[in-house]
């Protein structure tokens, strides 16, 4: 068992200047993340779920408040803090192999090759080592993506809308893919969504945002087993769960129950 | 494969047709005396001679000297022109102090430096090779400080979530990701060089393949002249086509078809 992250947001509020004034863009952010926990931060765009990731990631830094991570705080980007971004930011200079690697420190050059090959395989893409970003597909270059975040076991993902730009069945594909990654790697993953079903499909807890200013509008805990199935009555209800928080739910004229 | 050879076969083809009619025009007026004989040379004379110049070895001797100016210029001048460019780029501060001098002095034409230059370094080698270093150094400088300059700020992300040093930054991020814009940097600052070369040698030289040229003219041999000035075009194309080709193998990764 490796060591996973625990994390902390503790009154996180942060504000950009701007021309106008400052904007308020995260306010009063509370939020705990257990040790291998799977968390999805849904919400409208703007909202600032994409800021709050990078105030985790440590690529926004100046704000209010406290993020601890296994009770440290934070203090700019660090390797136990794994990120996939929404375009896959492969280098294209760089084969998948060297994209993978890029990252890795201080490791000697077999053991650096060893763990490339194991995360390749990880993410399914066995094969395209020597393939140059620009020959993968989207879902593909995510996979990349993904396999590069974690070649120096971090303790937490993050995951800023990583699938968004796919289309809807490789998407679905991905959701497995990623799920079984989580498990086996037994890794805290918080992602930014805005697509409801995944949010389901994947979370232990959906956080529901709200904007200007970004708030904290409801957490849901997604008691359902897994591996989840969407085609269950569960699931559908979980969905409208969340939908209602954003008034885009289906009025029931009448309850039933079997 | 023989489908891309001869679709390459195709494209050499294309572009001779216009050098090829130009000749034949040429050497139509010549023939029909529509010009003065000393003036326009018919192409086939300009072959002999050049045949002539190469068989008594005078013209290589030209060309090397004149190649050897163009390779320590063009190293000296690119080289301080890569180096500004990245420190410029890295450093606002750096910008801020030498960016106003930099445009100022490169809105300076490069001839008007010539008299400066000869006071200064003489009229031997000194002064041409600092002359074509002149040349050489801002297309470099500029195309360095654009192509890192114009690195997306994604990239520099990715780094900073690695915690890259600033050298590993420079080395396996910024570079990599402006040599398009670099291999741009070289290929005028080599043109240039080239171009300069001959300038310098028409100005002060007692060797060299823009000396063939002056000399061609003070004799009043116009075939001479023609040779040199065919000899020139002709290698700085030569460079064009060398560093275009290097330039796309090392680039593999580009895009075939540029989508974005």
């Amino acid at each position: 068992m490796k060591s996973t992250g625990t994390l902390a947001v503790k009154n996180v509020s942060k504000k950009f200047k701007s021309q106008e004034g400052e904007i308020h863009v995260l306010d009063d952010i509370n939020l705990s993340v257990k040790s291998g926990e799977f968390i999805t931060i849904v919400g409208l765009s703007g909202c600032g779920k994409t800021t709050l990731l990078r105030l985790i990631v440590g690529l926004e830094s100046d704000y209010a408040g406290d993020i601890l991570l296994d009770g440290r705080k934070l203090n700019g980007p660090s390797l136990d803090r794994g990120i996939v971004f929404q375009d896959h930011r492969l280098f294209p200079w760089l084969t998948v192999e060297k994209n993978v690697g890029l990252g890795i420190v201080g490791k000697t050059d077999a053991e650096k090759k060893e763990i490339v090959q194991n995360h390749i395989e990880l993410v399914g893409l066995k094969g395209f080592e020597k393939s140059y970003p620009y020959q993968l597909s989207g879902g593909m270059s995510q996979r990349a993506a993904i396999a590069r975040s974690l070649v120096n076991n971090p303790k937490i993902l993050l995951l800023d809308e990583p699938l968004g730009a796919l289309d809807a069945l490789t998407r679905m594909y991905m959701h497995k893919e990623l799920e079984r990654i989580w498990k086996k790697e037994s890794i805290t993953m918080i992602m930014v969504t805005h697509d409801v079903d995944e949010a389901v499909y994947l979370s232990d807890k959906i956080v529901v945002m709200s904007a200007r200013p970004g708030k904290l509008q409801k957490i849901i805990p997604v008691p359902l087993s897994r591996p989840r199935d969407r085609a269950s009555i569960d699931f559908a209800q979980m969905k409208e769960k969340v939908l209602e928080e954003f008034m885009l739910h289906t009025e029931q004229n009448f309850n039933y129950s079997i | 494969m023989p489908f891309i050879k001869s679709e390459k076969i195709k494209t050499v083809a294309i572009g001779l047709i216009v050098p090829i009619l130009l000749v034949i025009f040429i050497e139509v007026i010549c023939k029909l005396e529509m010009v003065p004989s000393q003036i326009v040379i018919p192409p086939h004379k300009v072959v002999i001679t050049f045949l002539e110049l190469m068989n008594t070895g005078e013209l290589s001797e030209h060309f090397r000297i004149s190649l050897s100016r163009v390779l320590a210029g063009f190293v000296l001048g690119a080289s301080l022109g890569f180096i500004t460019g990245t420190v410029i780029a890295l450093s606002k501060r750096s910008e801020r102090i030498v960016a106003p001098l930099l445009s100022a002095l490169s809105q300076v034409p490069l001839f008007g430096w010539i008299p400066i230059l000869i006071l200064w370094f003489g009229i031997g080698e000194t002064f041409k090779v600092v002359f074509i270093a002149f040349g050489a150094f801002f297309p470099m400088l500029i195309n360095t400080f654009e192509g890192i300059h114009g690195v997306p700020k994604s990239y520099i992300e990715v780094a900073r979530a690695f915690e890259f040093s600033s050298v590993k930054l420079l080395g396996k991020v910024l570079l990599p990701a402006a040599l398009p814009s670099l291999f741009t940097g070289i290929k005028l600052a080599l043109g240039m060089s080239w171009m300069l070369v001959v300038g310098a040698e028409l100005v002060a030289a007692g060797e060299g393949v823009g000396y063939l040229i002056v000399w061609g003219r003070q004799l009043f041999q116009m075939d001479i002249v023609f040779v040199g000035i065919a000899v020139v075009g002709c290698i700085g194309y030569l460079m064009f086509l060398t560093l275009n080709t290097f330039e796309s193998s090392l680039m593999r990764w580009h895009r075939p078809t540029a989508t974005k």
